[in-house]
């Protein structure tokens, strides 16, 4: 298919998600819990699309490679190493502009 | 009460709704801005209000559209002017709506509606206090939209500890969406 409103019920009955670096993709496929490997190819993508990616795999939640180490990632990837994504936390922003407001 | 002011289109509308799903109904009448361009942030806003009226009895919200003020890539010179267009024509929406708060989270369409804001300040007319929030996919550098607003907003929040070292003035909470 090429564009769906939501892949949420795809996303839930997925055992692996491979994604590009994009941020609604990364967040959602963590937030479901799915492990999740990132294809990122420098020479297409926006500077701060490699941001999030490069940062998601420093704190070891995605698997990193670009499209032609994917095969190779695939063979020899252990998915036991991710660590699990916690959730943002709005009601912290929430909190904030009470503050600023004055509701408390 | 507080009249409330939101502008961003595509991808930052996710983003947005997050920021926006633990408010209290004291952030109310919300009112959403965004690029005439987009189809899908209307569907996501209306889907967000109506889940918000079932917990909530006294929503209210409306929707305002205003043209994009630069397209991905556009040039410099061609930004300038419109940019100015979109300030001409969100001055008008803004002064109608007379926020207190405007919230945004980093498109370009924003950067008129807050200049237009700050313009309605320094007039006298209607001192909005301006809060951004740098989106989740800036780790380690700021956006276009960022850079100008780092300077007029009154809280500029980032999401990654890289920014709030190298942008001192930035509030940072954490990840909030």
């Amino acid at each position: 298919f090429r564009f769906k409103d939501s892949l949420a019920e795809d996303l839930r009955k997925a055992d692996l998600v491979i994604s590009h670096a994009g941020a609604g993709s990364c967040l959602e496929t963590l937030e479901e819990g799915k492990p999740l490997i990132v294809v990122t190819n420098e020479k297409l993508m926006n500077n701060h699309q490699l941001e999030l990616a490069q940062q998601l795999h420093r704190d070891g939640h995605v698997l990193c490679c670009n499209c032609s180490t994917l095969v190779e990632t695939l063979q020899s990837m252990d998915l036991s190493t991710l660590k699990p994504f916690p959730p943002g936390q709005p009601e912290k922003f929430a909190l904030f502009l009470d503050k600023v407001f004055g509701f408390q | 009460l507080t009249a409330v002011y939101f502008a961003f289109t595509g991808g930052h509308t996710t983003e947005i709704l997050r920021l926006l799903s633990c408010l209290s109904e004291s952030y109310s009448p919300r009112h959403y801005i965004f690029a005439d361009s987009d189809k899908m942030s209307e569907a996501k806003i209306h889907s967000f209000e109506q889940k918000r009226s079932e917990t909530f009895s006294n929503s209210q919200f409306t929707l305002d559209r205003i043209p994009r003020s630069r397209e991905v890539r556009q040039s410099w010179t061609s930004s300038v002017v419109t940019t100015l267009y979109s300030i001409l024509y969100s001055l008008p929406l803004t002064y109608k709506l007379k926020p207190d708060l405007i919230l945004c989270n980093g498109p370009g369409t924003c950067v008129p509606v807050c200049i237009s804001a700050l313009l309605l300040g320094l007039l006298g007319i209607k001192r909005a206090i301006i809060v951004y929030v740098e989106s989740i996919c800036r780790v380690e550098t700021l956006s276009l939209s960022g850079k100008i607003l780092y300077h007029f907003s009154d809280y500029f929040i980032v999401q990654w500890p890289d920014l709030k070292e190298k942008y001192p003035k930035s509030v940072y909470l954490g990840r909030i969406v």
